[in-house]
């Protein structure tokens, strides 16, 4: 299975970001369409095209934490000019925060409507059961229907997740879906069902303890790229359960393929090497052994226990 | 001058306290309340029920889901007002009609305009009005004091002042629900520059004088409805200073490290509030802990908060009012000042504007 990459011109950029969303979108255009191009066929046969970026919350896109709707809106674009299928951008408003609303600090309405791309909420979607098999287990889980029903294209962007493996485009699919199955079971068996056509990471900024402009689009299939995503951040995939159930024992083989472009070539022995391998910051949480000792100190001292000791902040 | 408070509080028992909102920042103000002496902490009012169990747990002895509740049913001799600014002249107006004096938290209020009702409720009503203004209580800060009074520097003819935290959408992982009200112009009265600027206004009126706002420009880095960036150029006259104070909510905060930095440039060298703050902060808390510890066996009272210096700020910031109303003073950080730093920051997002070419509104004419 092929994945292809494409460099992005940053020979004129002052600094690791393009402030300006229109300057981000012109310097995506070409790497993006060399990345997709191979995928054309699949995507021109579609009716409705549902991306699915990782906007999980809004942090800023230069930290690599989220995917740059830039390159959402590149994609988004040249869709637009490929096909006359209808294409909406998806995520799912979850306990913490409304998707509209992160979508808008992430000023998405802005850059994929002028696409004629439209904003979908998969909460407020309707459902469907399906089960699937992960490691020998049956997995149920419930899909929004748009994503069963159209053909969508995974756009994780270049980080770990907080307990350590690969954010990827599994894991992306995995939050849209609900099932009682532990969170890597489910990510497995989201991608199974929904069956996406395509993952491009972004790699335009990732982060791996600190964000680096990494410059570089990826474009394959979803658990291919997944896993070349956890090689650059040097994870094991042995020690990725979601990456081990999607493989079984098969060890991954992965084929690289420049994609062209006007961008320089990527090679990924100096990518990687670029790449910090760092994780999440820490939370600011104290250690319960700090939190046991500062609730001795302040009973001697007659001190007051900070509620930031207590349960976050 | 103004006249002394009601002598409301004049036997020897305990000042009888209540916590009006019980989020972040009230529990601060609650646990400092509980720690102090003289004082008890009669009752606490949040919204959310979560809230109140954790104030009940700290130590409030009854809770209240509606602070208006909680001022027409205790009988108190102070409030702190911890509710999100939108709140707080209706609660000062509550607490003004129940004779209660009140402690706001920082901004007084959304604008001057509100702030000078807010004055003018509590002055008819006899309260006393406080503001919780805190980097002038840090010790980093009356260290720059100290050394700027003492003309170690000599002259100062530049200032700067830095304030940044990721308030309230944090950093990763983020899985707690970011309110959506500090980010609202509205609800907040701006952004961070309402969220942080007012409290380095304060800081640098205290250390210079009054100030004159020269320029301004306002950031956003996502797309939100308020500035999570604001840069202000103010001149001091009295002390011949001119001052570039940029504050922001962009970035990423980990405690206990916090970015508060201030440069006072004199002509014979720098003042660093870096300088005056513990090299390490583990080791500077472990100093306090043990001098609190000891302190406790000699009989002392411990400085609360000792091993962190930020929240001791809110203690002493607290303990002053409180200390004010016994003594039936004008609180040191009362609401003439809370108001200035909202004038200031009204005249910086006027010139920010004009910066931007966008339209202003006409003044009003009076007929």
């Amino acid at each position: 299975m092929s994945v292809h990459v494409a460099g992005i011109d940053a020979a004129d950029r002052r600094g690791g970001w393009i402030a300006d969303t229109d300057a981000r979108l012109a310097s995506f255009e070409s790497p993006a369409r060399s990345v997709l191009e191979p995928y054309v066929s699949s995507l021109t046969a579609a009716d409705r095209i549902t991306i699915v970026p990782d906007a999980h919350y809004p942090f800023h896109p230069s930290t690599g934490m989220v995917t740059d709707p830039a390159v959402v809106g590149s994609i988004a674009d040249h869709l637009a000019g490929w096909t006359e299928a209808d294409v909406a951008v998806a995520g799912a408003s979850d306990d913490r925060i409304a998707f509209d609303r992160t979508a808008e600090y992430l000023s998405y309405p802005d850059i994929v409507e002028r696409f004629g791309a439209e904003i979908v909420d998969l909460a407020d979607e309707s459902r469907r059961n399906s089960v699937v098999t992960v490691d020998d287990e049956q997995v149920s889980v419930s899909v929004p229907e748009r994503l069963l029903d159209s053909t969508v294209v995974v756009v994780p962007t270049l980080r770990p997740t907080e307990s350590g493996p690969v954010a990827g485009g599994m894991r992306a699919l995995g939050r849209l879906v609900s099932s009682a199955a532990d969170a890597e079971s489910t990510a497995v068996a989201a991608t199974r069902t929904v069956e996406p056509a395509l993952s491009v990471l972004d790699a335009t900024t990732a982060f791996a303890g600190d964000p680096i402009a990494a410059d570089t689009l990826f474009a394959g299939p979803t658990q291919q790229v997944d896993a070349l995503a956890s090689s650059l951040l040097e994870r094991s995939i042995d020690e990725d359960p979601v990456l081990r159930a999607a493989f079984g024992v098969e060890e991954p083989s992965i084929t690289v393929e420049n994609a062209g472009g006007s961008g320089p070539d990527v090679d990924l022995t100096t990518l990687r090497r670029r790449l910090p391998n760092g994780a999440l910051p820490p939370r600011d949480e104290t250690h319960p052994a700090v939190t046991l000792a500062y609730r001795l100190y302040a009973r001697v001292a007659g001190d007051a226990v900070p509620p930031q000791l207590e349960s976050g902040r | 001058m103004a006249p002394p408070f009601l002598d409301r509080w004049s036997d020897s028992s305990a000042l009888q306290l209540g916590v009006l909102g019980v989020g972040n920042i009230g529990m601060v103000h609650l646990k400092s309340a509980l720690a102090m002496p003289g004082v008890d902490v009669v009752a606490a009012a949040d919204a959310m029920p979560a809230n109140r169990d954790k104030a009940a747990s700290a130590g409030a002895t009854r809770t209240y889901d509606d602070y208006t509740t909680l001022l027409e049913q205790e009988d108190l001799d102070a409030a702190v007002v911890a509710l999100p600014p939108f709140l707080h002249a209706d609660a000062v107006e509550c607490a003004a009609e129940a004779g209660v004096d009140v402690f706001v938290e920082k901004p007084l209020a959304r604008t001057a305009a509100e702030a000078e009702a807010m004055i003018e409720t509590a002055r008819e009503a006899n309260i006393a009005l406080g503001v919780d203004h805190t980097l002038r209580y840090q010790p980093d800060m009356t260290g720059v004091k100290e050394a700027y009074d003492e003309g170690s520097v000599g002259h100062v003819p530049y200032a700067s002042i830095t304030r940044l935290n990721d308030h309230p959408l944090g950093k990763p992982p983020a899985d707690e629900a970011p309110p959506a009200w500090p980010m609202d112009p509205d609800a907040a009265g701006g952004g961070s520059l309402i969220e942080l600027g007012v409290h380095c206004f304060d800081l640098l009126e205290w250390l210079f004088g009054d100030l004159e706002v020269q320029d301004a420009t306002m950031g956003k880095t996502l797309n939100i409805p308020a500035e999570d960036a604001a840069t202000v150029l103010l001149r001091a006259p009295e002390t011949e200073t001119t001052i570039n104070l940029h504050c922001g909510t962009y970035q990423w905060e980990q405690l206990p490290e916090v970015n508060t930095r201030l440069r006072l440039e004199g002509v014979t060298g720098t003042i660093s509030n870096k300088e005056h703050m513990p090299g390490n902060f583990y080791a500077g808390a472990a100093k306090a802990a043990l001098s609190n510890v000891a302190s406790r066996f000699t009989g002392g009272e411990p400085d609360v908060f000792g091993p962190t210096f930020y929240l001791q700020a809110h203690y002493d910031a607290l303990e002053d009012f409180c200390d004010a109303v016994r003594n039936d003073e004008e609180p040191p950080v009362g609401g003439e000042l809370g108001l200035r730093t909202l004038e200031l920051a009204e005249t910086a997002y006027e010139l920010a504007a004009e910066g931007d070419g966008a339209e202003l509104e006409p003044p009003e004419v009076m007929t």
